[in-house]
This record gives C-alpha cells, sequence and structure tokens, in this order.
C-alpha cells in the first residue's frame, strides 16, 4: 500500500460561545481507515461538511490528526500485521509498526522525502497558485523546496512538466492571472507532480472549472496515472467525476467512512442507505420511481447523532439506530398533538424526562390502545416510532419503553465494507 | 535565463506604462518630486534660490504688518514682515524631512511587531492587540501633545511623538494583511509541497501581505504631514523662528480678514502636498497589483 490510514480521527476546537466555557469540539474525520494502492484510483464522495477535504489533507500530513495514523509505503504483510495488533489490542506492537512507517513519526531529512513523494492539487486554481510568482517559480518550487534537485536542472524539469499537462513551454515566465482556469489548474498539477509522487491527493480537482474543460483534465489526469503509476485519492461531490476515474470509491458522511468497495458495486448496487440516497439524486435519463429524497440537513459535528450517525435522515432506519427520547418526542408531539389531536384530550402533553425516558401525561382511559394503534400505523412514516418498545400506564401518564441501540461497524456485505446496521448480520441480537 | 532577465525588464515596463496610464497619478508624482527637490535644494545649495538661511525665518520688525503679494514678495509676507515665498521653499525641506521621518519609524516599527504577531499569535499577539487598542482609544492629537510634553519641545522629539503615535495603526494593518494571507491555499500548497516555514514566510505571505501596507504607508505620508503641520499651527514647536508650514499659516492667523493670502499660501503648499501624496498612492496601487495590469 502506498498510503493506509488507520482509525484516522480529526476532531478541530472551536472556542465556546462564553468567554469561560468549555471549548468545543468538531469531529470531522472519525476513526477513518483508507488504503490506496500503487497506481489505483481512490475516489472518497460525500456531501459538503462530511469531512473529505479534512481527510485528504491529513493523509498528506498537513495537519495532524487527533488519533490514528497514516502510513506511506508500507508493504501489504506489515499492514496486516498491523491490523492484527490493533484488533488484539497489543499497543506495543502496533507502536513499533508506527515508529517505522507513521508519516507522523517522521523528522528532518526522512520527512522531506516523504513529502516529496507526495504532493496535493487543490480545489481552486484561483487561490492555490501565488499571484507573486511566475510559472517557472510556482512548478519548480517544490523541486528545490525538497532539495531534489538542482537550479540549473529544475529549468529543464519545469520545461518537461509543462509539456507533460499540455502547455507551451512559454508559459513559463506568465504570471497566474494571464491563465485560464484550466490552464492554472494545468499548472497547479505539474507542481504536484514535480517530484513524481508516488501519491498524489486531488482535492476537488475539477469542481472549479467549466465542464467542457473539466474532461480535459480528467483525462490528462488519467493519462499521467497510466503513465506513472501515481496513487490517487480524489475527493469530490461528483458521482460522475468519481465513476470516471476512481477504481475504489470510499462514501462519506459526517466524518465517517459509510460504504467502501470497488466502483462497480457502490455505485451501480448500492447498498447503503446513504449512498442509494446519494446515487439516485444524480440527475439522469432515466425518471428512477424509487429515487430517495434526504430530509433535513447534514447532522451538527460538535454534538452528533447518538448511535448511526444517519439514522435521523435514514430512509430505512429501524429501532436500533440511536434514536433518543427527544427525536421519538418530536414525531410523537405531531402526532397526539396535530394529526390526531382529536382521538385524545387537550390537556395530553408530551414530555422528556431527564434520565432519557418519554412520558405522555394527562391521558384518559383507553388512550394507551389508541397510540399503541396509531404508532403501529405510523411506524412506516416515522422512523424514530420503531424504537418505541412497548407502553405502560402509571395513573394518569403512559410511559414508553425505548429500544437500546447500537453502533454500526465496518460489515461485509456484497463484496464492499458498509457501515450499517441492516448489514450487521449476527452481531445484533439486542 | 537571459529569457528571464529580459522577462524582467518587460516588467519594468509594463509597470511604468501602468502607472503612467493613471494620469492624475502622474500629477501627484511630479508635485512630489517638486517637492522633493526644492527639499534637496534646501539642504545642499540654497543659494540656487537665493536663500541662505534655512533653518530661521527671517523677521522684518520695521514693517510686520503683511504686504501683499508684489515682485519682491511674490507670495506676499506675513507677520512680522517674513517673505512668504522664501519661508515656504525653507519649510518645505523641513515638513517633508519630519514627515518621511515619522511615516519610516512608525511604519517599520508598526510593520515588524504586526508581522511577529500575526505569526507568534497566542498571547503574544493578545497583549500586542490590547496595546493598540489604548492607543486608538485616545484621539492622536492629544497623545502626540501629551507625548510630546513629556519629551520635550523640538522637532525630532515632536517627530517621534507622532510616530509613537501611529506605529499601531501599522501594526493593526499588517497584522491583519499577515493573517488574512495565511489563510489562502497557495501557502498550503506550499505546505504540500515541503517549504519550510520561514520560506513560506517570506517567499509568499510578506510579499502578498507587505504591498497594500506600502501602499498605506505612501498615502499617509500626506496625512502624516497635515499633522505635523497642525501641532506646529496650535503652537507645539521648539521657537518662534522655526520655518514650518503649519506655524507659518498659525503666524497669519490674526491678519486673516485684511491679509488672506498670509494664511492661503502656506496652508496651499500644505494641502497640495496631501492631494499629490494620495494620487501617487493610487498610482502605486494600479502598479503593485498582479491583476490591474493585464
Amino acid at each position: 500500500m502506498i498510503i493506509a490510514a488507520r482509525r484516522l480521527t480529526k476532531e478541530f476546537e472551536i472556542k465556546a460561545n462564553s468567554a469561560f466555557g468549555k471549548p468545543l469540539r468538531l469531529r470531522a474525520v472519525d476513526s477513518v481507515d483508507i488504503q490506496v494502492e500503487e497506481g489505483q484510483i481512490v475516489g472518497v464522495v460525500g456531501e459538503s461538511g462530511s469531512g473529505k477535504s479534512t481527510l485528504g489533507r491529513t493523509l498528506l500530513g498537513l495537519l495532524n490528526p487527533s488519533a490514528g495514523t497514516v502510513f506511506f509505503d508500507i508493504p501489504d504483510d506489515v499492514l496486516k500485521e498491523y491490523d492484527g495488533f490493533l484488533r488484539d489490542g497489543d499497543a506495543k506492537g502496533a507502536a513499533s509498526i508506527e515508529m517505522e512507517y507513521s508519516i507522523f513519526k517522521k523528522k528532518g531529512e526522512k520527512l522531506k522525502k516523504i513529502r516529496s513523494g507526495m504532493n496535493m492539487v487543490f480545489q481552486d486554481p484561483y487561490s492555490s497558485l501565488d499571484p507573486r510568482m511566475n510559472v517557472l517559480s510556482i512548478i519548480t518550487e517544490p523541486l528545490l523546496a525538497m532539495n531534489y534537485m538542482k537550479p540549473d536542472k529544475a529549468f529543464d524539469r519545469c520545461m518537461e512538466l509543462l509539456e507533460e499537462v499540455g502547455l507551451p513551454s512559454d508559459f513559463a515566465y506568465r504570471y497566474p492571472h494571464e491563465l485560464s482556469g484550466g490552464q492554472k489548474q494545468r499548472v497547479a498539477l505539474a507542481r504536484g507532480m514535480a517530484t513524481l509522487p508516488k501519491f498524489l491527493v486531488l482535492d476537488e480537482p475539477t469542481s472549479a472549472l467549466d465542464v467542457s474543460v473539466q474532461a480535459q483534465i480528467l483525462s490528462l489526469l488519467r493519462k499521467i496515472r497510466e503513465k506513472y503509476h501515481i496513487g490517487m485519492v480524489i475527493i469530490t461531490h461528483n458521482i460522475a467525476v468519481i465513476s470516471y476515474m476512481a477504481d475504489q470509491v470510499n462514501v462519506m458522511y459526517a466524518g465517517k467512512i459509510v460504504e467502501s468497495g470497488p466502483k462497480e458495486d457502490v455505485i451501480l448496487n448500492p447498498v447503503h442507505p446513504y449512498t442509494i440516497a446519494l446515487i439516485s439524486a444524480v440527475p439522469g435519463k432515466m425518471v428512477k420511481p424509487n429515487r430517495i429524497i434526504l430530509k433535513g440537513d447534514t447532522p451538527n459535528l460538535i454534538n452528533p447523532p447518538q448511535g448511526c450517525v444517519f439514522h435521523p435522515r435514514c430512509p430505512m432506519a429501524f429501532g436500533i439506530c440511536g434514536w433518543t427520547a427527544d427525536e421519538i418526542a418530536t414525531d410523537l408531539k405531531y402526532l397526539v398533538n396535530d394529526k390526531f389531536a382529536g382521538s385524545f384530550n387537550d390537556k395530553v402533553v408530551v414530555s422528556t424526562g431527564t434520565g432519557g425516558n418519554l412520558v405522555i401525561n394527562n391521558t384518559s382511559a383507553g388512550d394507551e390502545m389508541t397510540l399503541e394503534r396509531i404508532i403501529n400505523d405510523e411506524k412506516g412514516n416515522m422512523k424514530s416510532l420503531t424504537a418505541i418498545e412497548g407502553l405502560e400506564r402509571h395513573g394518569t401518564n403512559i410511559e414508553l419503553k425505548i429500544k437500546g441501540y447500537q453502533v454500526p461497524k465496518m460489515y461485509n456485505h456484497d463484496g464492499r465494507k458498509v457501515s450499517c446496521l441492516l448489514y450487521a448480520g449476527d452481531d445484533i441480537k439486542a | 535565463m537571459n529569457q528571464e532577465r529580459a522577462k524582467r525588464w518587460d516588467n519594468t515596463k509594463l509597470s511604468i506604462r501602468v502607472f503612467l496610464a493613471n494620469r492624475t497619478a502622474l500629477v501627484g508624482l511630479i508635485i512630489v518630486l517638486i517637492y522633493v527637490a526644492d527639499a534637496l535644494i534646501m539642504q545642499f545649495d540654497p543659494g540656487l534660490l537665493g536663500i541662505t538661511q534655512v533653518n530661521t525665518l527671517v523677521p522684518n520688525f520695521t514693517n510686520p504688518v503683511p504686504l501683499p503679494p508684489s515682485w519682491a514678495h511674490p507670495f506676499g509676507t506675513t507677520f512680522p514682515g517674513v517673505d512668504l515665498y522664501t519661508s515656504i521653499l525653507k519649510a518645505i525641506r523641513i515638513d517633508l524631512f519630519y514627515s518621511i521621518l515619522v511615516v519610516a519609524v512608525g511604519s517599520v516599527a508598526g510593520a515588524v511587531i504586526g508581522v511577529i504577531s500575526a505569526t507568534v499569535g497566542g498571547l503574544l499577539d493578545e497583549t500586542v492587540m490590547r496595546i493598540t487598542d489604548i492607543f486608538f482609544s485616545i484621539p492622536y492629537l492629544i497623545l502626540a501633545l501629551a507625548i510630546g510634553f513629556i519629551l520635550g519641545r523640538s522637532l525630532m522629539y515632536m517627530s517621534l511623538a507622532l510616530a509613537l503615535v501611529w506605529w499601531p495603526l501599522y501594526a493593526r494593518y499588517t497584522r491583519s494583511q499577515t493573517l488574512s494571507t495565511k489563510e489562502f491555499t497557495y501557502v498550503e500548497a506550499a505546505r504540500a509541497s515541503g517549504v519550510s516555514r520561514t520560506r513560506i514566510m517570506f517567499r509568499h505571505i510578506l510579499p502578498n501581505a507587505l504591498p497594500p501596507v506600502f501602499i498605506q504607508i505612501s498615502l499617509d505620508l500626506g496625512s502624516i504631514m497635515v499633522i505635523f503641520s497642525t501641532l506646529a499651527f496650535i503652537g507645539f514647536i521648539a521657537n518662534a523662528k522655526v520655518p514650518e508650514l503649519g506655524y507659518l499659516t498659525s503666524l497669519g492667523l490674526n491678519y486673516v480678514q485684511t491679509a488672506p493670502w498670509a494664511v492661503i499660501f502656506p496652508g496651499v503648499a500644505i494641502t497640495v502636498f496631501a492631494l499629490a501624496v494620495n494620487l501617487l498612492g493610487d498610482g502605486l496601487r494600479d502598479v503593485i497589483d498582479p491583476r490591474r495590469r493585464s
């Protein structure tokens, strides 16, 4: 593996609202495992704010992870050994492998050597090129900064690279503002591959470009991959880009990888509800009868939903996905006080207790029967109701029991890994 | 490499062309050059313009009341019988020198403090910014007067007082420029390319953060001269014989109804310079901004 990340987590500290409050922690990337083989293109797809870009930057060591590690150029059997250590909780064995291969343990000349083996192409070529440097200085910068070659040779290398990315050699003395968006991105690409890295992170390489130029850049990237066998991580929100470029696809949601596998499987036959929703949102000629349109926003990462992070928006969620009393109460209030208000007296109130229990106050006799019927009828629409285990009457109050929840792990299913309790199989007996 | 040199020359030519395209900036440049030329002549060969005592005003107590402009006194005279034309020529040297001194000391100190504050960050940054807040919370003229009063009545101390009042402005501006430049993707791209921190600072951040500060400095030269002469105008001056534009204006103040020229000519000398510097700064902005060049 040219790059392998294990349990990679990145948290950002956010200033508290009040001057004396505790700083809040935002978990942008949450124990992500990802690996890239030599010459492989791995796609990371997800909506805005899902942590894709943070993942890309952490893979390169531009950000320091809060937990977990990234290995560079690690032999497959060593990685397997490391996974074994992680599974068995052997901290000592894991640490010894980290010492050897983790990019965060390298310093000085060794770090420089690794640095020259990887680079990044950014989303916006308008701001990723220094406006005060000409193309020659931009492209030769990594060569000189990492002592990759002598300055007099760097000029020839720059000319070579310009030809490689399809720009005329007199562009060397132009400044970024004299170039078009596509030309700029070609320059950024030339800079990225100047030191012939083994690994490149492409962060939305085409989303700032015209559609006609996008195709040129993508086919250029493919050509470069064929020629130099560079392992790439391509970060995008564009399914079309992924399906054109990638060998492997990782779908990210709220900092977690929810589905990961070969492109053919994940794109053509998605199994995770989020992936299904994502793919079905791609506009196409065919009318999709079973298109899933997600409701609501991406979760707040400072205080993510318990259980499966996707459950509040999930169309296939069920009892043990992590429903809280508050989430159920919101739906119940709507049912009791609005939709079926006629079936109950006026004073009925849904309230959540401090202990996370859910109580309906001021009910009349026989309400539990009505309630049970309504819950059973509405379960299909309001997934939160599936978490209600039973009702119990205490005087005029009806207490609702909520099922326990589980956090999904990565399960093997149909040739890919998926993080959804639907595919947990025998693991869930709760 | 020859090609690069040619390109650089092309660049200079382009800069000049961009600047010349801005007519008002050209006018500003010419006026500023005239002031500078006058100051240099006064410094090295005042006899060229028939002036002998460069550092003092020459009063004529036999006829102290201001006289209107005439062949003998092209700008007239002011109280007490001081020839305005020669006095203004002398005063420009003093005003220009001390204004440049104030801007140079204030901007260099401020810019260095600002860059360090932005780079180090944390507690130091917070402390420096609170100190600048204190400076901003006091009206600058009053603060300059207070500092000058403590230091003593001389032109040198007066400009030092102004520099002390002025550095927080540059510190703030440089800091904000540095902070915003730091966030540009090209800085991160440089990090991804393995460029060291110091190299990023000197190759990427400073070259992009400082030019706007230079513009600010060039623009401020005019306003500093105005403030310098304001201080002199309200009497903050070493002795009654210093040729200084603000002081010259104040001399004619009592005669403003009968002899307006005694106030108008020194005042115009100040205003024209401030205006010219502003026009020049505008032109420089065009030259420095790569986007205005294409």
